[in-house]
């Protein structure tokens, strides 16, 4: 058991938070700040900070030098994760292009493909979404029914796009298309890369029930799409999808467990500041919750451990989502249990609960998007436990 | 980072699964368990523990012992707790723990070889106080030696007057003592017998992480196969996702378990944060998870003829046992929610 990082690890600990003190304005770090910011504006100032940040060298930790990354190892990148939230750094504009896409284009791309994709995703040149969920196809992913036929060297695609994180302000997305006339479920999908900002592509802001617009949809009425945009073989999309979606696992677990832990200190601060903390029921519900933080963080200490020995977690990430997401919502069903018949109030006693408000809506999605928590269960139970179909 | 057990670790909890697997399966537990009468310490299996180095772990090598530390011992309790393990080797374990923390020179040379080797067995309580009643000791009547409370501090009584106690979890037996006057444990401060309280905590988790993951693991193959409505009930989805519910909790109590573990043995500022984070998750998770090994038996479950019971008997006891989740969540609470 070594639960340390090395040495070589914590100095670039120092050389990040030194970064991170001269880069991240006090303004930032304000409660509510980012959340009273104009979206658009919130969306630039977000774009330029981790443009800087890539430009210092503190972008894509773990990527190999050659395709502009740092070539670090996954302890380093536990790190970064970890000091970004310690730091209150502002959350990544281009979390589906870097986690997923990426890492992607590195195993299975054109040449071509990881010349033009990589190092303006790294800079935040280009966003990336991602087009997985339809009207029609949300946790079963196989039922997409968004079309492209083949015209020439180009596709023509048709159809709509939905929960797309990003859409307004995204320029490219990966996208599930159904390129074989009357195929059905996985087979002959294409996974194909459309420039949002063209003809025949629209997308539109989602409001959703925290009054954000984090999710949106696209549409696409005669987009058209070179062959060449195809990532992976024409057909195979739905190999694409699952290579790509394998890469959810990772070291990501450390920083959702400080990120968690800091709003259950909010919440605990809340709760004392009413002189709700004595009363042995918010007791026993912030200890029972905390447990379970407590859990999410030593999970994430097994993942990153399998992580650097090179073992593939495979389905053990349906177990991560679990715990991360439903000790999350449980987290912010506490905090509202503790305010009780004044748990919808803006504020109480002067205290301002609109942000930890929009947290707890927040957390109402966190249990469907990514895969639902029924979905994950299935997973669970049928590809860890053997259970049968 | 390494947060894991080592191969050598690994190795250990095959062995003793292993010997459990091959010479004390679930019949020999059935023996003992029916033999309301006896005394609940079975003389192949006790040998074994001595041979095999279970009793051995944390002894001092300068003692006969192995030398080694908490992680290690939570290996071999988890692995019991899947067996059902009867018999003192956690009680003779913390006796020993007792005496190499607190005991005088002589004291430790007299006891750590024998209970290193399994020639003496030891029962460890901080219920009661010697002189006086120590209530529902583990395997008190077996015990050559008792370490025990004697006001502020410890006691090493010999020949106490044991009187058996009924108890459903026919895994253990328990005895009242009527203790006398015994030789003081000379290091027997408030932190000390604090550390020996978290150490025994950490063991009880332990046995209830393994408990809980055996019978979730029972309980899945039995599922896999069983008909019903023409299909195996493991299809049914209402029967996967609390499986699946479970085998999340399970993994991460196992987590938890292994790190208090680490926490006790290096020390860490986190350790009594660690060691209720564990006990609180291991008694629910084995409450939920020996309950439904009943549940997703169906009927089968509910009958003594099956060994489910043992499962949720030996649950039931350990769960309550150092704390049980509301104590320790109530204690977490302390730890990190000041007045």
């Amino acid at each position: 058991m070594d639960l340390t990082y090395t040495a070589a690890e914590e100095e670039f600990r120092r050389e990040l938070r030194t970064w991170l003190r001269a880069n991240i304005p006090e303004e930032w770090t304000r409660p509510g700040f980012w959340e009273a910011l104009d979206p658009d504006e919130s969306f630039r100032l977000r774009r330029d900070w981790e443009r800087d940040k890539a430009e210092a060298g503190f972008a894509g930790i773990a990527w190999p030098t050659e395709y502009g990354g740092r070539g670090g190892t996954a302890g380093m990148k536990a790190i970064y994760d970890e000091e970004m939230v310690r730091a209150n750094a502002p959350r990544t504009v281009n979390a589906l292009g870097l986690t997923f896409l990426a890492p992607t284009v590195m195993a299975i791309g054109t040449d071509a493909q990881k010349k033009e994709i990589i190092g303006p995703l790294l800079r935040n040149e280009v966003i990336w979404c991602q087009g997985f969920s339809e009207p029609g196809a949300g946790s079963d992913l196989a039922a997409i029914s968004t079309r492209g036929v083949r015209d020439g060297d180009d596709f023509v695609v048709n159809g709509q796009k939905v929960w797309t994180t990003n859409a307004v302000h995204g320029d490219k997305i990966f996208t599930m298309v159904r390129t074989e006339p009357g195929s059905q479920r996985h087979r002959g999908i294409s996974m194909l890369l459309i420039d949002m900002h063209q003809p025949g592509v629209d997308a539109r802001p989602l409001k959703q029930m925290s009054g954000a617009s984090e999710f949106g949809e696209v549409f696409f009425d005669d987009a058209r799409v070179p062959a060449g945009e195809c990532l992976g073989e024409i057909g195979e999309g739905w190999r694409t999808a699952m290579l790509l979606l394998s890469f959810e696992r990772g070291a990501s677990g450390i920083a959702q467990y400080t990120e968690f832990r800091r709003q259950y200190d909010e919440i605990a601060a809340v709760a004392k500041r009413l002189g709700r903390h004595r009363d042995p029921v918010v007791r026993g519900e912030l200890a029972r919750v905390l447990t379970e933080l407590e859990c999410l963080r030593l999970h994430a200490m097994h993942v990153l451990t399998q992580v650097e020995q090179g073992r593939d977690l495979g389905f053990e990430a349906s177990m991560t989502k679990l715990q991360w997401s439903e000790t999350y919502q449980d987290l912010w069903e506490v905090f509202d249990d503790l305010l009780g018949e004044d748990a919808t109030l803006d504020s109480i006693d002067g205290l301002d609960l609109r942000p930890l408000h929009a947290q707890s809506m927040w957390s109402r999605s966190v249990t469907i998007w990514g895969g639902s928590s029924q979905v994950q269960r299935n997973v669970t139970a049928e590809r860890v436990l053997g259970l049968p179909r | 980072m390494f947060f894991a057990l080592t191969e050598d670790q690994r190795e250990f909890d095959g062995a003793v699964r292993g010997y459990l697997a091959d010479r004390f399966d679930l019949d020999a537990v059935r023996t003992v368990f029916e033999d309301t009468g006896g005394d609940g310490h079975p003389a192949s299996l006790w040998k074994a523990a001595g041979e095999q180095g279970w009793l051995a772990v944390l002894v001092p090598e300068e003692h006969d012992g192995l030398g080694l530390g908490l992680v290690e011992a939570q290996v071999i309790a988890r692995a019991l707790g899947a067996g059902v393990a009867p018999g003192p080797w956690r009680s003779t374990v913390l006796a020993g723990e007792a005496l190499r923390l607190a005991g005088s020179d002589e004291q430790k040379a007299a006891w750590l070889p024998r209970f290193a080797a399994g020639e003496a067995v030891g029962a460890f309580t901080l219920r009661g106080s010697a002189p006086g009643a120590l209530p529902a000791v583990e395997y008190g009547a077996v015990a050559d030696v008792v370490v025990a409370r004697s006001g502020d501090g410890l006691t090493l009584v010999q020949g106490a007057t044991a009187t058996p106690r009924g108890s459903h979890d026919g895994t253990t037996r328990l005895a009242d003592l009527d203790a006398a006057t015994g030789e003081p444990l000379p290091g027997a401060t408030a932190e000390v017998i604090d550390e020996l309280a978290a150490r025994a905590t950490v063991l009880v988790a332990a046995d209830l992480v393994g408990i809980a993951r055996e019978a979730i693991t029972r309980t899945v193959a039995y599922d896999r196969e069983r008909q019903q409505f023409g299909v195996p009930v493991g299809s049914f989805q209402a029967i996967k996702h609390a499986l699946a519910d479970l085998h999340v909790g399970v993994t991460m109590a196992e987590h938890a378990a292994l790190y208090a573990a680490h926490a006790v043995d290096e020390r860490l500022a986190d350790a009594p944060l660690a060691v209720s984070v564990a006990k609180a998750k291991a008694s629910d998770v084995a409450l939920q998870a020996t309950g439904a090994m009943i549940q997703y038996h169906g009927g089968i479950g509910y009958t003594w003829e099956h060994e489910a019971h043992f499962f949720y008997k030996r649950a039931k006891r350990l769960a309550g046992q150092w704390g049980d989740a509301d104590a320790h969540r109530v204690r977490i609470a302390d730890l990190t929610l000041p007045a």
